[in-house]
Formats: C-alpha cells, sequence, structure tokens
C-alpha cells in the first residue's frame, strides 16, 4: 500500500476529512458484515463515495491500490483453474487415502494434511473446493458421517494457508506491503505452522477419530478407486506442474531477483495458458482463455481494490496514526505486548469479522509504530503476529473465514448440516490452542 | 394456434403415491422421459425425470460439483443397481420436482417452441386457474403440428 501524504485537506457540508473518512469506512465495514449486499459492491461503493467526496482523489485512488496483491491473487487463480482441468488434485486425494488403507482415521488424517499443503500454494477457498468433494465421496463410500473430516479439512485449509506468502490473502497483502518475500514466509512461519497442524489433529482425534470406523468391505469399495483414472489430461499435467515448479521456483528467488511475486504469478499463468493452447484453432483459443478469465474470483479481486481505496482515505485523513498512537499508548510503548495484543486481537475479531478488511486496515496502523519501535526492520516479528492471529482466528467460527462457508455450504448440499454451536463448540477452543502456540512461538524466538 | 390445439391430451400422469419402480417402469414401456405427478384433483404437483432419479442414485458428492467425472469410481453398475433396489419401493414424492416451466391452453406455439429449443423435453400444460393438467407438449407435438395437412 502506498503511503498517505497527509491529512486530507478537503472537507465535506463543513465536516472535517477525517469524520468523513471515517463514517464512511465504518459504514462501508458495518455493511460489509451484515452480508445484505455482495462485498464487493460495498467496497467500489464505498471507494467511489471517498473519490466523489474529494477526500481521495482519483490518481491518489490508483496508486493506493496494491496492484501487486491484486496480481498474485490472479496470476494463482488462473493457474490452479488451469491445473484443476487435468485431475491433479482428485488424484492426489485419492492416492493419499489409499496409502492408508481406507481406515476411517487414516483419512481423516491424510486429507488434512493434503488440504493444508495445498492450501499452503493455493487459494483457502480453492482448495477446499478441490478437496471436500473428494473427500465426500469417500466418506459416502466409507458410510461414516464426513462432518469430522470437513471440520478437519476447514482447520487444515487456514492453518495450511498461514504457512506461506501465497496461501492467505492477508500473507499476500503483508508480503506485499512489506517487502517480506516467500522464502521469509517460509522460515518463519512454516516451522510453527506444521506444530499448530499436529498439535491440532490430536484433539481431532480424541473428539471424533477414535469413534470412527468402516467395515472392510466399504474400505475395499475404497481401496478399489483408480487414482489413475481421476487424471483426464496427462499433457496439461506435466506442462502446469512444469509451470507450478517454476513461479514456485519464482517466488523463492524474489530477493535475488527483484522480481514481485506478481509478474512472477501473471507470467507463469500467462505462459499456462500458451501451452494449453499451441496448436488450437483460434475459436477454442477465444473458449479455453475465455474460460480460464471467467473463472477467477472476480468478486475477491474487485472487493480488494475498493477496500484499498478505503483504507487509503482514512489513511490519508490522519486515522490510522490516531489508532496506532492509541495502541501503542494502550501497550505502554512495549513491543512484546504490542506484538501480543495484535496476536490475540486479530486472532479473536478474525473469528468474527472478515479478516481481509482486518488487515487492511491493521498493516498501515503497524506501519505508523515503526518510529516507536525503531524503523521498519523491527516491526518483523509484528507482521507475524498479526498473519498468525489473522489467518488461524479464521478457524474459530464458521463466519470466520470464506473457506469455512464454503465447506458448510457444500456440505449442506449433500445433506450434512453445519451449525454455527456446534461448529464454535469444538473450533473456538482448537483455534485458542493454535493462538497458544503461536503466542509462545512468537515469545521464544522473536520478544 | 395455441398451446391447447397442439398438445397431446389426455396424457399419462404419476400420482406422488406411486413407487419409484412402479414410475420407472411405467416410462419405459411408454418411452418417456419426464412424466407429469397430480394429486386426486388433477392439479400438477410438479414433474418425476428419469434424468433426476439418476441424480439421487449417484454419490451425492458427485452432485454438488467439484467433480468432473467418476471414471476413477470402480464397480459402479453394481453400486447403482444396490441404490436403485435401495429406492425402487419409495413413493415417488420425495423425487418429485418443481415443473421449470409450464404453459396454458392459449399460450403461443411461439412460446411452446422457445422453451423446448431451451432444453425443456415436454412442457406441461396446465389450467391458469385452478393448475389441473390438461396436457403435455413436446417437440414432436410442435413440429407435427407444423407438418400437419391442412395448416398453414
Amino acid at each position: 500500500m502506498h503511503g498517505a501524504g497527509g491529512p486530507a485537506g478537503a472537507a465535506l457540508f463543513g465536516a472535517s476529512a477525517i469524520w468523513v473518512a471515517t463514517a464512511l469506512f465504518v459504514l462501508t465495514y458495518a455493511v460489509i458484515m451484515s452480508d445484505k449486499l455482495n462485498r464487493a459492491i460495498v467496497a467500489l461503493l464505498g471507494a467511489g463515495l471517498l473519490i466523489l467526496t474529494g477526500i481521495v482523489d482519483q490518481k491518489e485512488a490508483m496508486a493506493a491500490v496494491d496492484w501487486n496483491t491484486l496480481g498474485l491473487l490472479l496470476g494463482m487463480m488462473l493457474i490452479v483453474n488451469i491445473t484443476r482441468r487435468s485431475g491433479l488434485f482428485q488424484y492426489v486425494a485419492i492416492w493419499s487415502a489409499k496409502k492408508v488403507d481406507a481406515s476411517p482415521w487414516g483419512i481423516m488424517l491424510m486429507m488434512s494434511i493434503v488440504t493444508a499443503v495445498f492450501s499452503a500454494f493455493l487459494d483457502n477457498v480453492t482448495t477446499v473446493l478441490l478437496t471436500v468433494p473428494v473427500t465426500m465421496l469417500i466418506t459416502e463410500e466409507l458410510k461414516v458421517k464426513p462432518y469430522p473430516y470437513l471440520f478437519a479439512q476447514i482447520f487444515a485449509s487456514n492453518i495450511g494457508g498461514t504457512a506461506t506468502l501465497i496461501g492467505d490473502p492477508p500473507n499476500i497483502m503483508i508480503g506485499s506491503a512489506t517487502g517480506l518475500t516467500f522464502n521469509d514466509f517460509a522460515i518463519h512461519l512454516t516451522p510453527v505452522i506444521i506444530v499448530v497442524m499436529a498439535a491440532t489433529m490430536v484433539p481431532l482425534y480424541f473428539v471424533w477419530g477414535r469413534h470412527l470406523h468402516a467395515t472392510d468391505e466399504n474400505r475395499r469399495h475404497v481401496m478399489a478407486f483408480d487414482e489413475r483414472q481421476a487424471i483426464t489430461d496427462r499433457r496439461l499435467l506435466k506442462q502446469s506442474l512444469t509451470v507450478i515448479a517454476f513461479v514456485i521456483a519464482g517466488f523463492m528467488l524474489q530477493r535475488q531477483t527483484g522480481i514481485e511475486p506478481a509478474t512472477v504469478a501473471i507470467f507463469g499463468a500467462a505462459v499456462l495458458l500458451l501451452l494449453d493452447n499451441l496448436g488450437k484453432d483460434s475459436e477454442t483459443q477465444s473458449k479455453n482463455v475465455h474460460g480460464a478469465l471467467s473463472e477467477a474470483e472476480w468478486i475477491t479481486l474487485m472487493f480488494f481494490l475498493g477496500l484499498f481505496i478505503l483504507v487509503f482515505g482514512i489513511q490519508k485523513a490522519g486515522l490510522i496514526d490516531m489508532l496506532a498512537h492509541a495502541l501503542v499508548t494502550a501497550t505502554s510503548g512495549n513491543f512484546q505486548v504490542t506484538a501480543l495484543a495484535i496476536l490475540w486481537a486479530s486472532a479473536v475479531l478474525s473469528a468474527f469479522i472478515d479478516n481481509i478488511p482486518f488487515v487492511a486496515t491493521m498493516i498501515p496502523l503497524i506501519k505508523a509504530m515503526a518510529p516507536t519501535f525503531g524503523g521498519d526492520a523491527a516491526l518483523v516479528p509484528l507482521w507475524w503476529a498479526l498473519s498468525l492471529g489473522a489467518c488461524l482466528g479464521g478457524n474459530g467460527t464458521l463466519i470466520g473465514a470464506s473457506a469455512n462457508l464454503v465447506v458448510a455450504g457444500l456440505a449442506e448440499r449433500a445433506g450434512t448440516s453445519f451449525r454455527f454451536v456446534e461448529y464454535l463448540k469444538v473450533a473456538f477452543p482448537l483455534m485458542l490452542l493454535s493462538i497458544v502456540l503461536s503466542h509462545v512461538y512468537l515469545q521464544l524466538r522473536y520478544l | 394456434m395455441t398451446a391447447l390445439a397442439i398438445c397431446q391430451t389426455p396424457f399419462p400422469a404419476l400420482k406422488d403415491s406411486d413407487t419409484v419402480g412402479d414410475a420407472a417402469r411405467r416410462m419405459l414401456e411408454i418411452a418417456v422421459w419426464d412424466l407429469p405427478v397430480v394429486d386426486a384433483a388433477g392439479r400438477l404437483i410438479g414433474m418425476f425425470k428419469l434424468t433426476h432419479l439418476l441424480g439421487t442414485l449417484l454419490p451425492k458428492a458427485a452432485t454438488i460439483g467439484g467433480i468432473s467425472d467418476l471414471a476413477f469410481v470402480g464397480d459402479t453398475l453394481d453400486y447403482l443397481r444396490d441404490r436403485m433396489r435401495a429406492v425402487e419401493d419409495e413413493p415417488i414424492r420425495a423425487y418429485v420436482a418443481e415443473a421449470d416451466h409450464v404453459v396454458h391452453p392459449e399460450t403461443s406455439p411461439m412460446e411452446v417452441a422457445l422453451l423446448l429449443y431451451r432444453g425443456e423435453r415436454a412442457v406441461p400444460v396446465v389450467d391458469a386457474g385452478d393448475h389441473r393438467l390438461i396436457g403435455m407438449v413436446a417437440a414432436r407435438e410442435v413440429v407435427g403440428a407444423l407438418l400437419a395437412k391442412g395448416g398453414r
């Protein structure tokens, strides 16, 4: 996100810019949280009103949009949408279920691990859309309740997504705003995420895993699945895997090459589109490219676009500086207390509100603390606290993250109900466990 | 010409208490994919469709999206037979889908042709007032009426 140029001079009907910007910001967030209107519509309307009221001019609005975040998201969406046609994700899911001889607990463990690993490299929602239907098919064959499996996959997707720069939108935003690289995220977050993932599976075993049973005959049905048949396009599979390998290498070499992840992802998507369309007639090419582009999550991308302008509005009006000052005062300027406050507050808030707007607001707020804590470099632990809190906090309630709602929606369509309170009873304590582990990790490693 | 003039009437219909097995066998006998389901007063309740029945026999996970094909699942014929046996004695009421479109006796053939062109296999013709089933119209009725001698 770009720096604000100072308090806005604009005023509307005699009201100062800070009040108008704050009112618009709060109103927009309230409508987003109410779920009465599509969030992309609300964010774009809020951003438009900021420009129309003169708080942000058009040039500033364009500069406020973090194109790195949007480019990275779009590039990865395109790569995943093309790759999924190869059947790769179904192959891995079935292969992993068979590796544990179709034992109910083994499948729960393996599907959770597969979900977490996919989620570390793909968007969480995409991950659950790819893996949950296979899990439901397997549980149907095993004649076991799908709920524990889907619950575990929700957790795995949010935990796995925290592990890397590209796993979850908050991390993409943090990485883009701070210059922290793919490797930085892998070095600083992946270790604690492995611990959190392992620790989460222990209570899940005692709550559900040890009670899961399937007959030998039903297990044989699953073992009869032929994962090789899941691969529907071997040529595309090879192309996709090659491009994904180069893209991840590009992320890892960001510091050496100076090339932003957005460029790597968009270029990778373009190369994959090229390989997928080589030798095809122009009509087929148009159809393929149109299909790949139309399947991108445009709602998410437009939501981000509006959000960046909204946050810039309150930043320019001076609200972010005021909040940062208030937070530093509340923690008495103590770095350790500030980091842990960010971790816990992010976790609890992200369990109930969308973590994307929350993180979008927190980024400039934390940046504004740089003078207090000795410069940008000193802030790094705060970014890890924000990432861990915002990403893991989403597990706390059914509305805490988009992936949770997507899984609940898929389950409902197949006749399995996901109730808010039922989910909360197990999920919130488990989420707190992950935050306690993160607290210990931050304390031991950075504070 | 109106929908009434070209529809097949009277048309065989099912009762919601008929069993899935009986309904499906009857449809195979008279070579139709969809049959209307009516209540005791002859009012249209919905449609019983063989394709919809197949959907209920498939694993639920396959019908919610996300699984592009089921080539990797083995022994599918036995699986489907088992599922069919499990549901064939059930009344069809749980399998009745609301009719996507209905037309009325006075609806124009152009409107009927458009619905059929857009993918409907057969459209129920119902009374506009009491929703009583009057007949069904499929592409063959429309084309047959257009080719009939004496027509203009």
